[in-house]
């Protein structure tokens, strides 16, 4: 799980979180009807150039984003057009159900500018320390990089891994200075 | 079916001491009011209702949503008409309270009633607006009382700004003789998003209209669906048979009328029997048997041949008459036919004796004891046949090879 899927792991150790979203609950807010937000976070939507995120009334987006189990988010990756894609990118952990108004009435975990370099996919790495026990992420796309009425997001990707999982780095060390394995489980363990 | 959480505002303003709309506009939308929140709760249990008050004092919640109606009706009462209204205030004090329900999966839906004068800036209500569909609030407009072009105009352009794939809503109601919630129950405030209504709206509406309801047979299909599904499917067998029954008859008479004739004999009779089928007891659409068909089929016949006259004014007595007629015993019918028969014109009573014949002759049949070649019973069947030789002996002869 963690590593295998040597297009999507940015790092070693670290995961597409794709698989841990917790779709029934999944919402966005001030999103058009027609571009909305599975086209830009699930699996073939994501990818195909046609099909995007946008924005409906002005240009902000607040997602929420919910996950099966708790997780570690390590980086984020946009893409997005060079004129219309998100600029200012605030990241809150385990906020739920926030609106437009209150968005602004706690810090974020972490605040992200994207550049129309990292719009082509290019993943920026967050504080990790702020992430490490997140149930939920609420992303708020406070403006866009021309300041257009709207707001066009292709793909969103969420790389991390998950608590369960034994980061790679550290079993390495582990084998390394002599340690013995007795029983190992990579993954969904049932302990 | 909708989980939706709804903040009502109220206008209880000075403009609402008129009485243009019957007994004021006030108890009109207070009326409304109820309707709705019986509305929305009976369509989903977990549905929540709030109310607040846009004038008076100020802006001011009463209830906070709620399923539980009885808390909402009874915060009714006691609402002191005064004041001005502040519509904007009364919005956003709305999305603040829906903001904080309880039930975060509920949608978000404002209704606003708006029967003063609007004094905002049309763009204010634009930016209003835009914020309610930013934050994913539908929004109902009920547009009464003051009636100026700038407040609709106000009104329309705010409804604009929220508008998204239509799930929101403006009406405007006139004063007039129709009741302010009777207006309302037709509109897509009342029956939500292309649902088709829900029961209770409809059981509303059938009450409103005073028992004149939209559904056939006069049977709600929601109070009970086996009833009405058997009253259709009765109805589609009558009229199937009635149309090969029709296409008979219109063959014989064509010989004489022409085709005109059985034309409009097939639509009445069609009529005729829908009508009967209407107006028949619930009992006697479950009793329909194959026991019954020969009967059946002479009351057709006979039913065929009175529309062939233009619907008389005691054609309902006679649907009574033949309705009766299938369930009591044979005789009972053969002495209320030619007790029919009597009573109408010599061309009618020509083929109600044909009828008559067919059908005595099979009641006779059916009847023990009873054998056709009885002399006895020969010679009646022979002075029936005598009144009908003035005329159409043509017609005997079918109709005779028609029933042997």
């Amino acid at each position: 799980m963690s590593g295998e899927s040597a297009t999507t792991a940015i790092h070693k150790g670290q995961v597409d979180l794709l698989d841990f979203i917790d779709w029934t609950s999944v919402e966005c807010l001030n999103q058009s009807t027609t571009h909305s937000l599975p086209n830009a976070i699930k699996q073939g939507y994501r990818e195909d150039e046609g099909l995007h995120l946008e924005s409906d009334a002005d240009e902000q987006l607040l997602l929420y984003i919910p996950f099966t189990q708790v997780i570690k988010l390590y980086s984020i990756a946009f893409k997005g057009p060079e004129d219309e894609g998100p600029k200012t990118v605030k990241l809150f952990s385990n906020k739920e159900h926030m609106g437009f108004s209150n968005v602004n009435d706690y810090p974020p975990s972490d605040t992200v500018v994207l550049s129309p370099e990292h719009l082509q996919g290019k993943p920026v790495l967050l504080k990790y320390v702020k992430f490490q026990n997140v149930r939920s992420l609420t992303i708020f796309i406070e403006d866009n990089q021309t300041g257009s009425e709207i707001t066009k997001v292709q793909k969103i990707q969420l790389i991390g891994s998950t608590s369960k999982c034994i980061d790679v780095e550290y079993l390495q060390m582990f084998l390394k200075i002599g340690g013995k394995i007795v029983y190992f489980e990579m993954g969904n363990d049932n302990h | 079916m909708v989980l939706e959480a709804t903040m009502i505002c109220i206008d209880n303003s000075e403009w609402m001491r008129n009485g243009d709309y019957s007994p004021s506009r006030f108890q009109a939308q207070a009326d409304a009011v109820n309707l709705i929140c019986g509305a929305k709760t009976q369509s989903n249990p977990e549905n929540t209702v709030g109310v607040l008050i846009m004038a008076g004092k100020g802006v001011r919640v009463l209830v906070t949503p709620t399923s539980d109606l009885g808390k909402i009706l009874a915060c009714m009462h006691g609402l002191e008409v005064g004041g001005e209204m502040n519509l904007a205030a009364g919005i956003q004090v709305a999305q603040l309270a829906l903001k904080h329900r309880q039930n975060k999966k509920q949608q978000q839906r404002i209704i606003v009633f708006a029967g003063s004068p609007v004094k905002h800036e049309k763009k204010m209500l634009e930016m209003i607006g835009r914020k309610l569909k930013k934050n994913s609030v539908a929004l109902d407009i009920v547009n009464f009382g003051e009636d100026d072009e700038e407040k609709t105009e106000k009104l329309e352009s705010l409804l604009a700004a929220v508008n998204n794939n239509d799930t929101s809503h403006i009406v405007h109601v006139p004063a007039g003789p129709n009741a302010l919630s009777d207006v309302l129950i037709s509109t897509p405030i009342f029956t939500g998003d292309g649902e088709g209504g829900s029961g209770f709206a409809a059981a509303a509406a059938a009450a409103a209209a005073g028992g004149v309801s939209g559904y056939d047979f006069g049977v709600d299909p929601n109070l009970d669906p086996e009833l009405a599904l058997a009253l259709r499917v009765s109805m589609e067998e009558e009229r199937a048979r009635q149309e090969a029954a029709a296409k008979k008859a219109a063959e014989d008479t064509s010989k004489q009328g022409g085709e005109q004739q059985a034309g409009s004999q097939e639509a009445s009779s069609q009529d005729a029997t829908m009508t009967e089928r209407a107006s028949a007891s619930t009992s006697e659409a479950e009793n329909k048997t194959t026991d019954l068909m020969d009967d059946e089929n002479a009351l057709l016949q006979q039913a065929l041949a009175m529309s062939m006259d233009e619907p008389a004014v005691g054609h309902d007595v006679k649907d009574t008459d033949m309705s009766e007629a299938s369930v009591d015993d044979p005789e009972l019918a053969l002495a209320l036919q030619l007790s029919v028969a009597d009573s109408t014109k010599d061309q009618a009573s020509q083929s109600e004796v044909l009828a008559d014949q067919s059908a005595v002759s099979d009641i006779l049949a059916s009847l023990p004891g009873v054998d056709l070649n009885d002399p006895s019973i020969k010679d009646l069947l022979a002075s029936m046949q005598n009144k009908s030789e003035l005329q159409k002996k043509n017609d005997d002869k079918s109709s005779n090879e028609e029933k042997k």
